[in-house]
């Protein structure tokens, strides 16, 4: 490049046609020059917008700061202020040498709009920080005097469009790119995608109640300490009598002592061989031998001097506590008496039911089950009591001791009956229980299957509702600290089941829908 | 401060008027940049010669560049104040006299490049300013001012490599002796003031330092001890027995060491009297 190297006389002296620009620097460096870059092939030509308003704005990232930085968070002042908390989290910072940058509304990104209304096009220019660190630009426009005046160029804005329209991700664009020779109509490739986006919010909408039930519920059921929930359980028995009470824990411990002989005698039969183990069984009436596995103080006399029938469905029984045990064995042995007392009584209740019908049989041939159940309570219980201290006074070997605990267990027993004191609802009872034993097997054992599946009963939550109103929040809680093995989604869904096949009475207190069954007359 | 943040994110017009209009947009070498930078306004610091050999092929373009380091006034910043002079630090290696560049000229493509300017004007009399923003024009044409090298530039860049390298801090010899003092912790100044502090609080009517605090909590929510001993002037044990009476002192999170009025004493919503 000789003739650039060539002086301008060399120039000259070509004589050629030039022209001569004087090149200075602007009197005005008041304006700041900014270079939008709009992007390839962006349509935009300020030159041909005509009279369409053009407005341009920072961005507002003020709030974007503040919680970036926790400024201004709490009110400066009134309710919730701190006094000299500015001030305090300054020195603090301070302190720890945090160097806060100022909030600048000129290092955000420009908004520019161009047009009004809703054909608006819209742009957003974010500073472009490389270019103008190692190199200058400056703009070169014409003077009225014909002399060029070199603007510098301060800051790089690269302007995109703002996107309103819904566009295929990469991935959708992928999977339509895989199966664009599959696809005919390439208009319904985005209506598709909308009505699936539609789908879609809906199930999260869906989802999002659910959700929140779910995690209202997941709240609901707080974890408590077992002390807290004893607590609970006192005050829900309160209105059963302590005579109640303790029967109940008798019984249950009565049953404690089956649980423990349960596991015992199964070792015992696995190791004995399986005639020993049948003639055993068989034998009806002798006691002998089982009283010596069970040997305790109190002994469950009543349970085991009831008839020879039942053994099987113990055993059964038995096995069942005993799985259950196995589940639960962190607990001490008291929370789970409180905690099977439902579960208990309803065996009690069983339990008691055969013994009055065998006893009904055995007194009045004629007199079927039902109809003994049928009968008023007085009459009943005296037909129990005359039952069970008949049977006491039959078995002569039984000591005092024993003869004590069988009262207590028959004022256990009026007591149920009292709760529970509808014939009608007795014989619902009865009859469900036939029904659930078709082929004459006793109905501990089917319910005990029943209560390994779900450990919720219909009876149970019955049986909650008609002590005292509840919400659904006490009654999930009341299923949850049986520590069933179940999750709570199920228990929840178990309960809401049983709900709806209840039907009970709704009422609002204090915001919280109660549910209650009327104790029926 | 706010009022002036909400204010540099209102919408502004664009003035569109000058969008027609085009402009070069020229890349210059730094070392004229920062010529032209400390150049007064309106000082010449060029000359563009255009030339067309033939009709049909491009212009031959020359950029002379002026000796402008004589003609360096008065720097001005963009406020339109008198900036320090320069002139205490080291100069900076500079070409002197005129010096012939090449003016290499592309074309923009397909790139859509416009000129914005933003003119701040204050307003007299008032702290806020209003900003004019315009378009100044779309470029046209892509420039770029390449220095020729020849023996003066090849001398101005060693120049400014040794500028460069040049260390900063340098070690002195020094042949006075040098009056040094051992660093005292305490100043008689602090003296003072040390006892000025320990001036004793009195305990007031337990009615006016209630009163005290009711006021200042309807100012704030939360206070710490120490704020409230500075406002009520009364010894710690009594202000906290006080506190005890009307306030809750917060153990946990969110304000933790701190008192707040019992919810009875509070009408924080209504902005009641709380007497």
């Amino acid at each position: 490049m000789s003739s650039f190297q060539g002086s301008s006389s060399n120039a000259n002296s070509m004589s050629i046609p030039q022209e001569e620009f004087i090149v200075r620097i602007p009197r005005d460096t008041r304006r700041k020059f900014t270079m939008m870059k709009m992007g390839t092939g962006s349509a935009l030509d300020f030159a041909k917008l005509g009279d369409q308003p053009v407005k341009i704005e920072r961005e507002n990232n003020l709030k974007e700061y503040k919680t970036a930085n926790d400024l201004d968070l709490v009110p400066k002042f009134g309710a919730g202020s701190e006094y000299g908390k500015d001030l305090k989290e300054e020195s603090r910072r301070k302190k720890y040498g945090i160097m806060l940058k100022k909030y600048n509304p000129e290092d955000q990104p420009w908004h520019l709009k161009v047009g009004s209304g809703k054909s608006a096009k819209r742009y957003k220019g974010v500073r472009e920080g490389t270019i103008t660190e190692n190199t200058s630009y400056y703009i070169f426009t014409k003077a009225s005097d014909g002399a060029f005046e070199a603007f510098p160029v301060e800051e790089w804005y690269n302007f995109t469009p703002v996107v309103k329209y819904k566009y295929l991700n990469s991935e959708e664009a992928e999977e339509e790119y895989s199966r664009r020779d599959k696809t005919f109509n390439y208009f319904s490739i985005m209506v598709k995608k909308r009505l699936k986006k539609e789908d879609e919010t809906l199930d999260e909408d869906e989802k999002d109640t659910k959700g929140k039930k779910k995690g209202k519920k997941a709240k609901d059921l707080i974890l408590t300490d077992k002390d807290d929930w004893d607590d609970m359980e006192m005050s829900d028995d309160d209105d059963d009598s302590d005579a109640d009470k303790d029967e109940d824990d008798d019984t249950n411990k009565n049953k404690k002592k089956k649980q423990k002989g349960g596991p015992k005698k199964v070792v015992k039969n696995s190791k004995k061989n399986s005639d020993d183990e049948a003639v055993e069984e068989s034998d009806e009436g002798d006691f002998d031998d089982k009283e010596v596995d069970y040997m305790s103080d109190s002994g469950s006399s009543s349970s085991l001097s009831d008839l020879g029938e039942e053994d099987k469905d113990k055993k059964y029984d038995e096995k069942g506590v005993d799985q259950e045990a196995g589940l639960r064995n962190i607990l001490d042995s008291d929370a789970e008496d409180e905690e099977e007392e439902g579960e208990k009584e309803e065996a009690d209740e069983d339990m008691d039911d055969k013994d009055e019908k065998k006893e009904d049989k055995k007194k009045e041939d004629d007199s079927s089950s039902s109809s003994s159940e049928d009968d008023s309570d007085i009459e009943k219980d005296a037909k129990l009591a005359s039952a069970i201290f008949l049977q006491g006074g039959k078995k002569e070997k039984k000591d005092k001791k024993d003869k004590l605990e069988s009262s207590l267990t028959i004022a256990s027993e009026t007591k149920t009956e009292q709760r529970i004191p509808t014939p009608d609802k007795l014989k619902d009872k009865s009859i469900k229980r036939r029904a659930e034993t078709p082929d004459g097997k006793t109905p501990s054992l089917k319910k005990h299957k029943t209560d390994d599946n779900e450990g919720i009963t219909e009876d149970a939550i019955r049986r909650y509702l008609m002590r005292k109103p509840m919400t659904t929040k006490d009654l999930l809680q009341k299923f949850k600290s049986k520590k069933l093995n179940m999750t709570n989604e199920k228990i929840t869904h178990v309960i809401a089941q049983l709900l709806k096949k209840i039907n009970p009475e709704k009422k609002t207190i204090n915001k919280k829908l109660y549910l209650s069954l009327k104790k029926p007359e | 401060m706010s009022l002036d943040l909400e204010k540099a994110h209102e919408p502004r017009d664009v003035d569109i008027s000058a969008a027609g209009r085009g402009v070069w947009l020229v890349k210059v070498p730094k070392y004229l940049s920062e010529q032209w930078k400390t150049c007064a306004n309106g000082t010449e610091v060029g000359k563009l010669r255009i030339s067309k050999p033939r009709v049909s092929s491009k212009p031959d373009i020359v950029f002379t560049s002026f000796d402008v380091s004589k003609k360096a006034g008065p720097v001005l910043d963009s406020n339109g104040l008198i900036m320090p002079t320069t002139s205490t630090l080291p100069k900076k290696p500079t070409m002197v006299g005129s010096k012939n560049h090449k003016f290499i000229v592309t074309n923009v493509g397909n790139q859509n490049l416009v000129v914005m300017s933003q003119l701040k004007t204050e307003i007299p009399g008032k702290d806020t300013y209003t900003e004019r923003i315009s378009v100044e024009g779309k470029v046209v044409q892509r420039a770029e001012c390449h220095p020729i090298v020849d023996d003066q530039y090849k001398q101005l860049k060693k120049d400014q490599v040794q500028a460069q390298n040049t260390p900063q801090r340098q070690v002195k010899l020094l042949t006075t002796i040098v009056q040094s003092y051992k660093p005292v912790n305490d100043h008689i100044s602090n003296e003072e003031r040390k006892t000025k502090k320990v001036e004793k609080r009195s305990r007031a009517e337990k009615e006016k330092v209630m009163d005290v605090l009711f006021n200042a909590f309807e100012k704030h929510q939360f206070y710490n001890v120490k704020d409230l001993v500075g406002i009520t002037k009364q010894p710690v044990p009594y202000l906290k027995e006080i506190l005890k009476e009307i306030c809750n002192y917060n153990m946990t999170a969110p304000h933790k060491n701190m008192w707040e009025l019992k919810p009875e004493f509070r009408h924080y919503k209504s902005h009641d009297e709380t007497t």
